[in-house]
């Protein structure tokens, strides 16, 4: 135990005596939680608070280009362009802008479009009771389908047009519905000529009702902090593999291996004197993150952290997510003969493993190989457990599985790092 | 039974590190006696470290045996380990801690502990002229000076065998005279010294049994004032070491 402890305390204090490795260590992934969380909330909010500024050229002048107007006005989700220099903007001004990529979007509603869709219904209406040989249903000819041309602007991603185009077709839908029932209605008319006109009456028959599923029934609700703050956190608290495999080369290379190997007792009692050292630090780390999702992200207008009631759940998540960690990192640093060999497979393995883990997409989007290969990344496990607790409400039940794999991964990198230290020393 | 005067008994040592045909070390048999400063002696890659790691237990010989105090490594690492003291050539020590803390560190890894390990620190700071420095680091050490606190730590416990890899080099002649009077002292107190240097003179003056191995053999053994006059053509270690080892640069 002597040993341990002191081996312990030895690493505490060549850790706080390597003062500007010390900030770099809390400062960096504090720097990173904050950027990360900004930007990604602007990707979060989506189309619905960018307020990204739009052409629209009206050519109708009627009801269609009132409802595409109006709907994109009320929205707040745009900011509409309809005049340039004080002038009407054309078709051909509206494609030169997007082309250049002053603007997102540029839609033109064409000339008559009202008055076509009119008579296509009415032409439609009247096919429907041309059996019935009222007077005034006679056969029209249906004119063809009215296009609105939507110019887009090649580096504007597809969510942002796919949400555009739900919006649009949104606001035509209602205004196609409201035609149709409006010359229905005067087909009636028609029809009866004694009863009074059917009056259209606007009424949203469908409500959508969005209810975030909880297995509590305490509803979280899901913002950018409440996304980002894990996802981020167990990004940074990885990070700690390249100090920690930093300093298993460094004492390496300063010769100080020769002595310990030399020495009574176990070199994994060494080992676990850094694990420990290094996991109390992803532990402050940890902290520290939650601290800045619930004090510092709400000061710069972000949505507080919510950490929930699940306090141990997330203790016991972050102790696991620290020792498979530093496993990784004791795996890196001993195999790794060189600080350039760790710091570059210790740097791109965290970012594939993040990437595996769903930190930038979300794993249930990607293919079906890769949601496969996700499986098997610690970041994977960690985030779905930070999920579990932040999002769905879960408690220590709910991320027994994810702790029960850090712990394991954890285990194999010990068992890998002693193993080549016994074929190691047996060369 | 092993024979009580040898401290340390190799028999057949034999190493072959994977992936090369020639072995290292090929097939030595050396006895140290107790109290013996003995003196491996051999140019660049003839297999002085090999030998001096497989005696400290930092890896396995391919064939062969060694016993420590009539003990091997198999079954009683632990206790050698305890009996041994290692000083390396490089500076096997925390730049960032002071000189106290590492020796503090080092001495508990020992199982040393309290007034005893405290008291042990300071005496053998002030021995070796560092008592004025036990709080500074390491890194604002001199090269003689981070050579004596490499040394301490490897002789804290007190062992029965320190291994002392190159203990002089690269520091100047006040402190190659402080090491290898208090080096002459442990010695007396009963300690037996196993030595590695490239300089001969002080081979020479020091050792009391020097062996020179080359190319993974031992090719002479003696007492160094015995292998001198053993021909008339040899006039010190130094002529001995280039008559046999040959003038030929080593490298590797």
């Amino acid at each position: 135990m002597l040993r341990l402890i002191s081996s312990i305390y030895k690493e505490f204090l060549v850790l706080i005596r390597d003062r500007a490795g010390l900030a770099i260590l809390f400062i960096m992934p504090l720097f990173l939680i904050i950027i990360m969380t900004l930007i990604q909330d602007a990707t979060f909010k989506s189309v619905k608070d960018a307020n990204i500024s739009m052409i629209l050229v009206n050519n109708d002048h009627d009801s269609l280009g009132a409802a595409i107007s109006n709907g994109l006005y009320e929205s707040d989700f745009f900011h509409i362009v309809e005049t340039m220099d004080g002038d009407p903007i054309t078709e051909d001004m509206a494609q030169q802008a997007v082309a250049q990529g002053k603007y997102k979007i540029g839609i033109i509603i064409p000339e008559r479009a009202t008055e076509a869709i009119r008579e296509n219904v009415k032409a439609l209406i009247n096919k429907s009771f041309s059996s019935f040989n009222i007077p005034g249903t006679k056969r029209r000819t249906r004119k063809s389908t009215v296009d609105i041309k939507i110019y887009i602007d090649p580096a504007t991603s597809q969510s942002f047009k796919n949400s555009l185009m739900s919006s649009l077709k949104e606001f035509t839908a209602e205004l196609e519905i409201k035609l149709f029932f409006q010359n229905f209605s005067s087909t009636l008319a028609g029809m009866f000529p004694d009863q009074d006109p059917i009056e259209f009456e606007n009424f949203q028959t469908i409500n959508y009702e969005e209810i975030y599923a909880s297995t509590t029934g305490d509803e979280i609700l899901p913002n950018s902090v409440q996304h980002n703050v894990p996802a981020w956190t167990m990004f940074a608290i990885f990070f700690i593999v390249l100090p920690l495999a930093g300093n298993i080369i460094k004492e390496r290379d300063e010769g100080s291996v020769v002595r310990l190997k030399t020495m009574p007792g176990s070199y994994v009692t060494v080992m676990f004197s850094k694990i420990f050292i290094y996991l109390a630090v992803a532990m402050v780390q940890f902290i520290l993150m939650l601290m800045v999702g619930r004090y510092l992200l709400p000061a710069m207008g972000l949505p507080q952290l919510e950490i929930g009631p699940h306090k141990i759940a997330l203790i016991a998540l972050a102790i696991a997510s620290g020792f498979a960690a530093t496993g990784f990192g004791v795996a890196i640093g001993t195999i790794a003969t060189t600080h350039e060999q760790a710091s570059t497979f210790g740097a791109v393995s965290i970012i594939i493993f993040a990437a595996l883990g769903g930190i930038w997409v979300p794993v249930y989007i990607m293919p079906h190989t890769i949601r496969i290969i996700s499986e098997f990344s610690p970041l994977y496990w960690g985030l779905n457990g930070f999920y579990d607790i932040f999002l769905r409400n879960g408690n220590i039940v709910a991320v027994l599985p994810e702790i029960f794999k850090l712990i394991f991964f954890f285990a194999v990198m010990l068992l890998i790092a002693i193993g080549y230290n016994k074929i190691n020393n047996a060369k | 039974m092993q024979n009580k005067k040898h401290i340390i008994e190799i028999k057949h040592l034999t190493k072959v590190y994977k992936g090369t045909s020639k072995p290292a070390i090929d097939d030595i048999n050396l006895d140290i006696t107790t109290g013996e400063i003995f003196g491996l002696l051999g140019p660049n890659g003839a297999g002085k470290t090999t030998t001096i790691s497989i005696l400290c237990g930092l890896f396995a010989p391919t064939s062969g045996n060694v016993f420590i105090d009539g003990m091997d490594y198999q079954h009683s690492s632990e206790t050698i380990k305890n009996i041994i003291g290692v000083v390396p050539q490089d500076i096997a020590l925390y730049p960032t801690l002071t000189a106290k803390e590492n020796l503090t560190f080092f001495g508990h890894l020992y199982g040393l502990k309290g007034k005893k390990l405290k008291t042990r620190i300071d005496e053998c700071l002030e021995l070796f002229g560092l008592e004025k420095n036990a709080g500074k680091k390491i890194k604002t050490f001199s090269g003689g000076m981070k050579r004596r606190i490499n040394l301490i730590a490897g002789i804290l416990h007190k062992p029965k065998i320190i291994f002392l890899d190159e203990p002089t080099v690269g520091v100047d002649v006040q402190s190659r005279n402080v090491i290898l009077d208090h080096l002459r002292n442990i010695n007396k107190e009963g300690a037996t010294l196993i030595y590695t240097s490239h300089y001969m003179e002080e081979a020479e003056n020091f050792c009391s049994k020097v062996a020179i191995i080359d190319k993974g053999e031992i090719i002479i053994e003696g007492h160094p004032e015995e292998l001198i006059k053993s021909k008339e053509e040899y006039t010190n270690l130094e002529s001995i070491f280039l008559q046999l080892t040959g003038r030929a640069l080593r490298d590797e």
